[in-house]
């Protein structure tokens, strides 16, 4: 049976150690050193005080739903309709575009808690994503 | 340094047969390529502008064609040369004439977007290269444009209180101004039940909410004021030009999903403001990009048509088709019109000042604005009789 490629990663350079914190299941992301500031995409300066150095930083995992939205047309075979995608907001700061795993909120999805899982995609690929947040109140 | 209003004007517009083109391209014929498809509607705007080909000095090609195999096919050896969008288009050639490095000035714009079938959504999606967020989310499955603007609009939705049948509105009316336009090529009227009842193509997107994927092309021919007033007696000015840009955090959606805009547009509409010393009140005929639905309520906010917040009790209460408050999208836009990617809207500012624009004509017209918001890029033109 043929198995639907992971959408690949767009390649970008300073991504490398996103993509290997991923699948190694702590994910890190890229954090100006001399400012704190988080940034995702990864990039080669701080947009916020111009540094060049910088760490990768393991994050809390937790965050909150700012959107979503259902395909329900398929754009990729690995991805059949009906498809959802979140935007969760780290509370590291960041904005990341992934998928909700599990049950499903009742209703408006918006501002629900989330925390951060891995999944492994049928053809082997490794993904952060998310579920509802069980541990919030 | 004050600008000076008046100082450009257009003075030639054309464009191919949209929805003839659109019936042979369903047919399985292949009317033309970008190229021809330009130089159609290149033709039409030469023709309209009554003007010797030998005035023209400057040239601006649109995306979709290489720069210098438009200007062979046309013929033009100029002294000044371009390529952008629509909206970077006009305000290029307004710079240009501005600062003497051209006087007159042809725009052209193909695209053989439909018969070719060029991908906005899915693994090769057009504009990834110069879009990033459009392809950088394709792991967890989210490619396509529409997809962005279903998201921005889902927490927009939320925070400003608008309903499924608020939206709906856009497209209802848009569609109600193209069933007056010969030009169009949907010109079935629909009704907001219609509109709720139809297929979710990225939810909440409906698919009345998507613009039309379509072959065509559009040209205008800008001059110098004084040119432009020589050679015709009804040049439509540019009155005012503003921009502004979000590009922080553009690539993770932040200011799609946190302020949509909002402040790049009240930026930009206040340059455009200042420099045509008019404001939103002062507008007859309002034209908004519309890849998207959602651009319309993002714009009639941002540009001070309403209060932050009202946009539904606007929709509702004032009304932005046909016997509205505010006309918006007169020729029923890129939803209903044709996706010429904003350059039809262009066409449709100078019908509707010079008077031409049929049915869907809005009485005595005498400004039309133009707005565009795409990724991020704000940007406000002013037209004026
Ligand atoms: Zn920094």
């Amino acid at each position: 049976m043929d198995i639907a490629p992971t959408p690949a990663p767009v390649p970008l350079v300073h991504d490398i150690p996103f993509w290997e914190s991923v699948e190694q299941q702590d994910l890190k992301l890229q954090r100006c050193a001399d400012c704190g500031q988080f940034r995702y995409p990864a990039g080669p300066i701080c947009a916020q005080c111009n540094s060049e150095q910088v760490t990768w930083e393991l994050v809390s995992g937790k965050g909150t739903i700012l959107s979503w939205v259902v395909f329900h047309k398929t754009y990729l075979p690995a991805y059949p309709a009906p498809h959802t995608v979140i935007a969760v907001r780290l509370d590291e700061g960041p904005i990341i575009i992934s998928n909700l795993e599990g049950p499903e909120p009742e209703g408006s999805w918006i501002d629900e808690r989330v925390s951060l899982r891995y999944a492994t995609m049928p053809d082997g690929v490794v993904l952060p994503r998310f579920e509802l947040d069980r541990t919030a109140s | 340094m004050t600008r000076t209003r008046r100082a450009t004007a257009i003075i030639g517009i054309g464009q191919t047969d949209w929805s003839g083109d659109w019936r042979r391209v369903r047919a399985g014929e292949k009317p033309a390529d970008s190229v021809g498809y330009a130089a159609q509607a290149f033709q039409d705007a030469l023709r309209d502008s009554g003007i010797p080909k030998d005035d023209i000095d400057g040239l601006i090609v649109g995306p979709t064609t290489a720069y210098e195999r438009m200007g062979e096919v046309l013929g033009l050896n100029v002294r000044w040369g371009g390529q952008a969008d629509a909206v970077q288009s006009v305000l290029q050639a307004q710079m240009a004439i501005e600062a003497g490095y051209a006087k007159v000035i042809a725009l052209v714009y193909g695209n053989d977007q439909r018969s070719a079938g060029t991908q906005y959504g899915g693994p090769s999606a057009m504009g990834g290269q110069s879009f990033l967020s459009y392809v950088y989310h394709s792991p967890w499955g989210m490619t396509s444009q529409g997809a962005l603007y279903a998201l921005t609009l889902r927490r927009y939705q939320h925070e400003r209180g608008l309903s499924e049948a608020d939206m709906g509105q856009v497209a209802v009316a848009q569609r109600a101004w193209a069933s007056m336009n010969e030009a169009a090529i949907q010109r079935k009227q629909i009704t907001i039940d219609d509109y709720l009842q139809s297929r979710y193509v990225c939810e909440p997107l409906h698919v009345f909410d998507y613009c039309l994927v379509n072959d065509g092309g559009v040209a205008l021919i800008i001059a110098d004021a004084e040119y432009a007033e020589r050679m015709r007696p009804d040049p439509v000015y540019i009155l005012g030009t503003g921009r502004s840009d979000l590009n922080t955090g553009a690539t993770s959606l932040e200011p799609r999903l946190t302020d949509y805009y909002l402040p790049a547009q009240q930026q930009a509409g206040a340059s455009s403001y200042e420099m045509a010393g008019i404001g939103p009140d002062d507008m007859d005929v309002m034209l908004a990009y519309d890849s998207f639905s959602v651009h319309v309520p993002l714009a009639l906010e941002g540009y001070g048509y309403c209060e932050v917040g009202d946009v539904a009790k606007f929709l509702a209460e004032k009304g932005i088709g046909p016997g509205g408050a505010l006309p918006v999208n007169t020729h029923g836009g890129h939803l209903s019109e044709s996706y010429m990617q904003g350059w039809n809207h262009q066409l449709e500012a100078v019908r509707q000042l010079r008077g031409t624009a049929g049915d869907r004509q809005v009485p005595g017209a005498q400004t039309v604005h133009y707005t565009s918001d795409v990724a991020g890029k704000c940007m406000s033109v002013i037209y004026g009789r």
